[in-house]
């Protein structure tokens, strides 16, 4: 119809310029145009006397009608027309692109993708093509290749790497006339997209790449796990989450299980409701890291039949599960029933290391859980090397006099600099009692402390989950979440409770303190501060929990795990070595990091460090990583993961003969998986690689206008060409529209 | 009709009995009459919220030939030295370490759940102590939830047969054995690595520091799995009676002494372990 009405296709008015071909300059046109309104003014006025019908704003109306007549007359006079640059005939190329990868061999409705594509270029679109231009085509999946023939196409390239492939046919356009490019995908791109440098590439050679969209944008049926995200590393026997996205076509409301599995050993099962079609669903799971090791994790969601797509109900993540055992210091200002439960607790723990002080006398401190008899023998440490051979710090029952203004901004630097996590217990001597509301220490707390004293109160108080307590890893008691919820609905009284002040908007407040006639107070809060993390538990007495419940219940060991290894998972360490990818995908080539601080954690750049990559097939390999120049205390190396499968990179780092520290880290490559992922068509990226190249998206059913569209680009060889507008019937429409609205007006007014 | 009416007597002094002992029991105020010697007043801060309460354990005694149950109001053998040494050792806690601790003791028994809240009990004279199966049960599932007993003035093979004729139901597994020197529960506070017996002031007026054939101080405890001590057996010694005589200018202030330092040093040991 377009066509029919504007006498060519869209795409020659998106291209084109507009221009009037008369030899009279464009000023007469607008004189002529305004000295014919003014004519049919006066007329008008002339016959006012006349037309008994024509008062107000009618004759304005008539007048408006007669101008657009005359100004299109006028305007059709001057020659309009589109000055469009086109291809010139023979002596350009085409380039037909075609995605070979394993995604193009799904099925749909009886055929695959390739089948489709085939159909469509073979249905006339490539002879049209081949009539007024030289067609080369290519394929791809990994690299671009070009053929001869299509029926070398197979289907079955591991990856689809559309931004390479258009980078290629673009450094092509150097030394060919490329006039246009036709991609035919279902734009399933798995290597991270189309960059912006390749976009302005294709841009320069001004090569509008025209699109062929293939597949459906949404399956009929199937589940799909588009991601999950665990922790790379964790602590033996901690409780880890992964936080799983999955989405679903035809299968709403239905039940499946979200299960965790570490080769056959299954470590969670989760069932879950699924949404809506096409969105997005995120569930968390909970798990256990079991003990120390590098773990490599299958995610997967049930298969159910009829399921288009099988192979994207599962995927793979790495953990690397820690043998070490960080070291909480526990710090007590006078001897308390709840220390005892909490060595208790932790002396159950693999994986975190209890050591304690308690001050029993005015000038007598007892240590449990030193390394020997000089470990903090002269007190609270005092320097920087001292406590930040810790990797937590819990504060009970000691006011903030006690410490010198040093060690105060020790504590500070501890959670800031350190990267440690700071508890604090409520306590008669704790939080605004212990007169750390105007310490140093109190921007490092969660809570904006209250303003006054006598906040500890020696009376009993429910503990009470928020939601954001239910989704806690910290109180997780048991599994599954409503059973938690049973299980903390269930808890004893604690014996005591402070109250906190308001919680700072950064915080968490994950359990509150419920006392009946007075209300509720947070309990439980956490944050982040720095590098590390702070929270407040505020009773001293949730050892309640362990002496008024069976002895073989759990939750007062589970619970202060838990909050112990929260405080400590995240603790930085002098040595730390990162990929940006946990896993990667059928590419191997990536920046290894590394971050080196020193005792007090200031970072340095005057250590070697020497990465020795372990991997699959026999690799071994040493890395040497240097000083990045603009970040003290970061260092850099490239590395290839040749082949597909799992690494170990153990790092070393010293300065001369002394160690500095060491890490170890796992990545995996994993080549062919991502094609299993996002399978749909890719409308959006098809349509807006053509918009920006100057390009059309078509679907195989309009793949046929292609031909008679692609010579309108300015690549290549090309020629200027005018096309007539003044004759276009769209024209000639207006114009009787104009003049049957006036004859209608007028008879209706009287005028006729 | 002489008879009926000696028979409702009878009765009724029976039933005004019971019910004496009932409220006793109930209101936990046994010593509020005064018990002569061990008669203190309440102190004032007595009802004060604090976070240690000095425990002592209410029991049924064995009288030989038989079950005693709890006593009268005399008290049964779980009173000896009650309330004036409890209240007389706080003092020292109070003094000598940077607990919070409540004046006045608290009395728990094994037929209810309040023994709970109580992370620390002390039991006297368990040479004469007699435990249900069901209290043994209760005291069991006390200590294995991280409670604490320490039992002290029983003296002699006869006293320690009963003691454990009622410990061993208990924990029937579990051994009684001697507490080495280099044990935390003699260095928490006070390095208490020589140590001596602790008599009662009867014994002393008698001229010697032991009762019956006791004359051995043992100092024994059971331990659980993770090696913490859950029963301080404190036998052949009368540490209670060193606290309550402690203020006695005849009684010998080095028996006062250390027996403070030993309850000092179990207590602290109790709640860091």
């Amino acid at each position: 119809m377009f066509e029919f009405l504007f006498k060519y296709p869209a795409t020659v008015y998106a291209k084109g310029d507009f221009v009037l071909l008369s030899r009279w300059p464009v000023w007469i046109l607008a004189a002529a145009i305004l000295a014919a309104g003014l004519l049919l003014a006066y007329l008008l006025w002339r016959r006012r006397g006349r037309l008994a019908g024509f008062t107000g704003l009618r004759p304005a109306a008539i007048w408006a009608l007669q101008t657009g007549l005359a100004a299109l007359l006028l305007l059709m006079l001057w020659h309009p027309a589109l000055s469009v640059a086109t291809l010139k005939p023979q002596q350009n190329v085409v380039a037909v692109v075609l995605d070979d990868s394993r995604s193009m061999s799904l099925s749909e409705d009886g055929k695959t993708r390739i089948e489709r594509a085939r159909a469509a270029l073979d249905g006339g679109l490539v002879s049209a093509l081949e009539k007024k231009f030289q067609v080369r085509t290519y394929r791809f999946g990994r690299t671009l290749e070009r053929i001869d023939r299509r029926d070398q196409l197979t289907g079955q390239e591991e990856v689809t790497r559309i931004n390479d492939a258009l980078k290629q046919v673009a450094a092509e356009a150097a030394g060919l006339p490329i006039g246009a490019m036709v991609l035919v995908s279902d734009g399933a791109d798995n290597s991270g997209g189309i960059d912006r440098e390749t976009i302005a590439g294709i841009r320069r050679y001004r090569i509008p790449v025209h699109t062929i969209g293939l597949g459906r944008t949404a399956p009929d049926r199937d589940i799909e796990i588009t991601d999950a995200v665990v922790p790379a590393r964790a602590l033996a026997d901690s409780r880890l989450s992964a936080l799983v996205t999955l989405r679903q076509f035809g299968f709403q409301n239905r039940k499946v299980q979200l299960k965790i599995s570490d080769g056959t050993k299954l470590l969670a099962s989760q069932e879950v409701t699924l949404k809506a079609g096409g969105e997005l669903q995120a569930e968390t799971v909970p798990f256990n890291a079991g003990i120390a090791g590098a773990k490599t994790l299958a995610i997967s969601v049930d298969r159910l039949e009829g399921e288009e797509n099988q192979n994207n109900n599962s995927i793979m993540r790495l953990v690397n599960v820690e043998s070490s055992r960080p070291r909480v210091l526990y710090f007590e200002g006078e001897p308390l029933w709840e220390m005892k439960f909490v060595r208790r607790a932790m002396e159950e723990d693999r994986s975190v290391q209890l050591v304690s002080m308690a001050r029993t006398t005015q000038n007598k401190i007892y240590r449990q859980g030193v390394a020997g008899a000089k470990e903090l023998e002269e007190g609270f440490p005092g320097k920087a090397e001292e406590l930040f051979r810790y990797e937590g710090l819990v504060l009970v029952n000691v006011e903030a006099s006690y410490f010198t203004p040093a060690q105060l901004e020790l504590i500070r630097l501890f959670v800031d600099r350190r990267g440690g996590g700071l508890l604090f217990l409520g306590g008669r001597s704790s939080l605004a009692d212990g007169g750390y509301g105007s310490s140093p220490l109190a921007e490092l707390l969660p809570v904006t402390l209250p303003d006054r004293k006598n906040t500890f109160h020696r009376d009993p108080a429910k503990a009470v989950l928020t939601a954001a307590g239910r989704d806690s890893l910290i109180c997780r008691l048991v599994e599954p979440a409503a059973k938690n919820q049973e299980r903390w609905d269930k808890l004893p009284l604690i014996a005591d409770y402070q109250e906190t002040g308001s919680p700072k908007p950064a915080a968490l407040v994950l359990a509150e303190s419920e006392v009946p006639g007075r209300g509720r107070y947070p309990l439980l809060v956490t944050q982040k501060y720095g590098l590390g993390r702070t929270a407040v538990f505020a009773t001293g007495s949730s050892w309640k929990w362990r002496m008024l419940q069976e002895h073989t219940d759990a939750s007062f060991q589970t619970f202060w795990q838990q909050l112990l290894r929260y405080l400590v998972s995240d603790a930085a360490r002098p040595v730390e070595i990162s990929t940006p990818r946990q896993v990667l995908f059928d590419e191997g080539s990536f920046r290894l990091r590394a971050a080196v601080r020193d005792k007090s954690y200031a970072p340095v750049s005057d250590t070697r460090l020497e990465a020795h990559v372990m991997g699959p097939e026999g690799i071994s390999e040493m890395v040497e990583l240097t000083p990045s120049p603009t970040e003290l205390g970061q260092y850099e190396g490239e590395y290839n993961a040749a082949k597909p499968g799992s690494y170990l990179v153990e790092l070393v780092a010293r300065r001369g003969d002394e160690l500095v520290g060491r890490d170890v880290l796992t990545f995996r490559r994993e080549d062919g998986v991502a094609e299993n992922f996002r399978t749909e068509q890719n409308r959006e990226l098809l349509r807006k690689l053509s918009e920006e190249t100057g390009g059309q998206y078509y679907t195989p059913e309009t793949a046929s206008k292609l031909a008679s569209e692609v010579s309108y680009s300015e690549a290549g060889i090309t020629t200027r060409e005018l096309r007539d507008l003044w004759d276009m019937p769209a024209l000639f429409l207006l114009l009787i529209l104009l003049r049957g609205w006036e004859w209608l007006l007028r008879r209706r007014w009287g005028g006729v | 009709m002489r008879s009926r009416i000696a028979l409702v007597v009878l009765g009724l002094f029976l039933l005004g009995l019971t019910a004496s002992f009932a409220w006793q029991r109930r209101s936990r105020g046994f010593m509020g009459g005064g018990y002569g010697d061990n008669w203190v007043p309440e102190p004032p801060d007595a009802n004060e919220k604090t976070e240690f309460v000095y425990a002592r354990l209410m029991y049924p005694s064995a009288r030989r030939g038989g079950f005693g149950g709890y006593g009268g109001r005399g008290g049964g053998a779980w009173t000896t030295d009650y309330p004036k040494s409890d209240r007389q050792f706080l003092q020292g806690v109070r003094r000598l370490t940077r607990l919070q601790t409540r004046s006045k003791e608290h009395v728990v028994d094994l037929d209810g759940d309040d023994i709970f809240n109580y992370p620390w009990i002390y039991a006297v004279e368990v040479g004469q102590w007699y435990l249900s199966d069901a209290q043994a049960a209760k005291l069991r599932e006390y200590l294995l939830r991280g409670g604490f007993l320490m039992v002290d003035d029983f003296h002699g093979t006869y006293e320690w047969e009963v003691f454990m004729a009622s410990m061993s139901r208990v924990f029937p597994d579990r051994p009684v054995v001697e507490i080495e020197d280099r044990d935390a529960i003699f260095h928490v506070l006070y390095d208490l690595g020589e140590r001596f017996q602790v008599p009662g002031l009867a014994a002393l007026y008698r001229g010697v520091t032991y009762e019956q054939d006791g004359i051995v101080p043992r100092w024994r405890a059971i331990y659980d799995d993770k090696g913490h001590i859950m029963v301080a057996i404190c036998h052949n010694m009368d540490l209670g009676d060193a606290w309550e005589w402690a203020d006695d200018p005849t009684y010998p202030e080095r028996y006062a002494s250390l027996a403070y330092r030993i309850g000092v040093n179990y207590i602290v040991y109790a709640m860091t372990h």
